[in-house]
């Protein structure tokens, strides 16, 4: 038995020595818990998304749209927008005009127009409009739920309204009045109340069809009662960004994937750096008329090279697999590919300098990819996560290589609309490649 | 050809060369003979231009050496202490990337490559990876690695450490015929069998500095004794030890003795003492000084310490 002791203590004391497996084994569990649960609701906190920016234009008049814009304030979801900048950087309110050209510009990907007939004389029910740019499939398929949930639980007090609207227009305000004071007096008699009361409700479009919402879900899909307001209910929808892709669900997922397994390869090959500079093949190579700018220009290219062939490979099987359609892309593809290479080459080099060993390189290369992949939005939408963790997301070569990736496949941008992508990559390539210089001509990585 | 001037070099407080100078002609096989720590890895990584001295000068055919002067270094091959090849890659690709790095291509290399795997015997594992080769194949094919170029100094840095007895004589062999063909080798090295096999002159290094530099013969003769008697470090040679006296000088090196009469002091008057002592003759052996022997003389340690 006191062997077994022994031997144990033996294993612990390695553990503690070796940081690659106390890092693996214990932070990265940690982090990716810290980061996903919120997510999940595990910090007791409410689950689901955040402050995903919706744009809303209210052009009617009617007090219950009104309440709808502040029931959709107060969702926790949302971080709803009703102004923009105007000239000399007034604020000025939102036109519906204003809606696509923002979406476009990735000011916000949501935008709901109330129109000024929300309750019509013409029709009965309601009308309204979602803008969207739809470019996270899971994102767009909860920010959907979540329009509709607040909207049906508002349809009955605007159906109502919308009754006595259509209502008056057929029978004129006084036949309306007495009609409505028949009906409460009748309640009043057969139920009991005040028939004053109940008039008065009835005049307001309050004919307590929420308690029957409340009671079925109230989210006005798939039950008999919001099937039916789902018919009274007509919500246009207008996909703003990405008509023509084909197979955007594919597409997205294969981005966010192709960039998170570009991550690991290049930095996994940071430990070949070490196995080199360990057997000494970095000395054979220098001592002979082979600088050191050549020989980490060499790595530099193999990792952009490599990293284009990994991602094409991603992509071609994206096409063939699941119909990910970039053949009329490709140049800006090709390009965007070259670029989060290049990053990723950069990130990879940048490890491999900053840490001591291979072992050492490796942990810290699965802690930050793992953390990137997760915050960055490889796994799942960015506004899922708590408003914190969205601002650190900008700041993951994850986030801008998929968001890139977005933007040539998805939103089919235009050169101009590609060039702050570019170049953020671009940057962070040159940023890390400068540090790894850097490191390279004055850390013992050639001692 | 080879020279350093004054080269110092330190690693934070520690100083692994101090100011050594040196002068390595061509057609030599030079031995450098140190301690692990003693600076021999250092000289050598300057030698090759991967490392700038703090002070002092290096040049190879009166050019200056440096890490940033890459068209200097042509005239070197580095045999570096570990196997450094890919061991993914076949011989073949092995000594092609090494060739290519020179700028050799087409026939020229195709030629050199033949000729270095014939000469080292692994013209018919050619195609096989390095790593399924033995451990003195992949000493073979590194130090042929460093000879793609046909360069004018070969730099030797360790290049046995690891290797069977067997591989190490072949090894041994290639090296004097390369240098009888007229290449200069700068070899380094703890072993003193090494150096006494291989060197046409040795330069003894410890804690930077060099401390002897000569011939075999050079630095044997300097020594203040000709002769040295071992025995036993046993309580039975107590006596014999207290009656040497100023006989000469005595060193203990683990479990013996080794006695180093001065000049004039007969060795027939050691023996004499022993034999009223009692001490059987088969207790002592008597040879001629090693470079171990120099080394202790020069740092009053063994080399192996």
């Amino acid at each position: 038995m006191r062997n077994i002791f022994v031997l144990v203590g033996k294993d612990f004391a390695n553990l503690r020595r070796n940081r690659t497996a106390f890092i693996v084994s214990l932070v990265v569990p940690v982090m990716i818990i810290w980061i996903v649960g919120p997510i999940f609701g595990l910090s007791g906190s409410r689950s689901g998304p955040s402050g995903i920016p919706l744009a809303v234009v209210n052009q009617s008049g009617d007090p219950a749209a009104q309440t709808l814009v502040d029931a959709l304030k107060a969702e926790p979801s949302f971080g709803v927008i009703t102004t923009r900048e105007g000239p000399n950087h007034s604020t000025v309110p939102l036109t519906e005009a204003d809606l696509e050209p923002m979406i476009r510009d990735r000011k916000f990907a949501y935008a709901l127009v109330i129109p000024p007939d929300l309750v019509s004389t013409e029709r009965l029910g309601l009308h309204l409009t979602i803008l969207s740019d739809p470019r996270n499939n899971i994102e767009s398929q909860m920010v959907n739920g979540l329009l509709e949930k607040t909207i049906f639980s508002n349809v009955p007090q605007l159906l109502g309204r919308s009754l006595q609207t259509r209502a008056k227009a057929f029978l004129g305000s006084d036949r309306l009045t007495g009609f409505d004071r028949s009906i409460a007096e009748d309640v009043a008699g057969t139920f009991g109340g005040d028939a004053e009361a109940i008039r008065r409700r009835i005049e307001s479009g309050d004919f307590g069809l929420d308690r029957l919402t409340a009671h079925n879900g109230g989210t006005g899909g798939g039950t008999e009662d919001g099937d039916v307001f789902s018919r009274i209910v007509r919500v246009d929808r207008r996909q703003v960004v990405g008509k023509d892709v084909k197979s955007p669900q594919a597409t997205q997922v294969v981005a966010g994937y192709a960039v998170m397994f570009l991550l690991f390869a290049l930095s996994n090959s940071s430990a070949a750096f070490f196995e080199e500079k360990n057997t000494g093949v970095f000395q054979r190579i220098l001592a002979g008329p082979v600088s050191r700018g050549q020989l980490l220009g060499s790595r530099f290219v193999y990792g952009i090279l490599f990293g284009l062939m990994q991602l094409m490979a991603l992509f071609l099987a994206g096409r063939i697999l699941y119909g990910v359609d970039f053949f009329g892309r490709l140049p800006g593809l090709a390009f965007m590919c070259v670029c989060v290479a290049a990053a990723c080459t950069g990130f990879g080099m940048l490890l491999a300098t900053i840490t001591k060993s291979a072992q050492a390189a490796a942990g810290l290369a699965t802690l930050l990819v793992i953390t990137m992949s997760a915050c960055g939005g490889a796994w799942f939408p960015v506004s899922f996560m708590p408003p914190f963790m969205q601002h650190v997301a900008r700041f993951t070569l994850v986030y801008w290589s998929i968001e890139g990736f977005n933007e040539v496949l998805w939103a089919r941008g235009s050169f101009a609309e590609l060039l702050p992508f570019w170049g953020i990559l671009l940057g962070f390539a040159a940023a890390a490649m400068i540090v790894a210089t850097w490191r390279f001509n004055r850390s013992a990585i050639f001692e | 050809m080879l020279s350093f001037r004054e080269v110092t070099k330190s690693y934070g407080t520690l100083r692994a060369l101090d100011r050594v100078s040196l002068d390595i002609g061509p057609g030599e096989f030079f031995g450098l003979l140190g301690p692990n720590g003693a600076g021999k890895s250092t000289l050598m990584s300057i030698a090759a231009g991967l490392r700038s001295p703090n002070s002092g000068l290096v040049t190879l055919g009166g050019a200056v050496l440096s890490p940033q002067e890459p068209a200097t270094r042509r005239s070197l091959g580095l045999v570096p202490q570990h196997v450094a090849l890919y061991p993914e890659l076949s011989a073949e690709q092995n000594l092609k990337i090494f060739g290519q790095l020179y700028g050799m291509r087409g026939a020229e290399l195709r030629s050199r490559v033949d000729e270095l795997l014939e000469a080292v015997h692994l013209a018919d594992r050619r195609r096989d990876q390095v790593k399924n080769f033995s451990g003195g194949m992949q000493r073979r094919l590194n130090i042929v690695s460093a000879l793609l170029h046909r360069p004018k100094v070969l730099l030797c840095d360790e290049p046995t450490v690891g290797v069977d007895p067997q591989s190490r004589n072949a090894i041994f062999e290639y090296l004097e015929q390369l240098n009888r063909e007229g290449l200069t080798v700068i070899y380094s090295t703890h072993y003193m069998e090494e150096a006494t096999r291989l060197c046409s002159r040795i330069g003894i290094i410890d804690h930077g500095r060099i401390l002897a530099l000569g011939s075999l013969d050079e630095l044997l003769n300097a020594l203040p004794f000709q002769e040295e008697v071992r025995f036993p470090a046993d309580p039975a040679t107590v006596p014999l030890v207290e009656r040497l006296g100023g006989g000469g000088e005595l060193l203990t090196e683990g479990e013996f003795h080794r006695f180093h009469p001065r000049t004039g002091y007969p060795l027939s008057e050691f023996y004499r003492t022993a034999e009223e002592l009692g001490l059987p003759p088969r207790l002592f052996t008597v040879q001629r000084p090693t470079l171990e022997g120099v080394f202790l003389n020069l740092t009053g340690r063994v080399l192996r310490d």
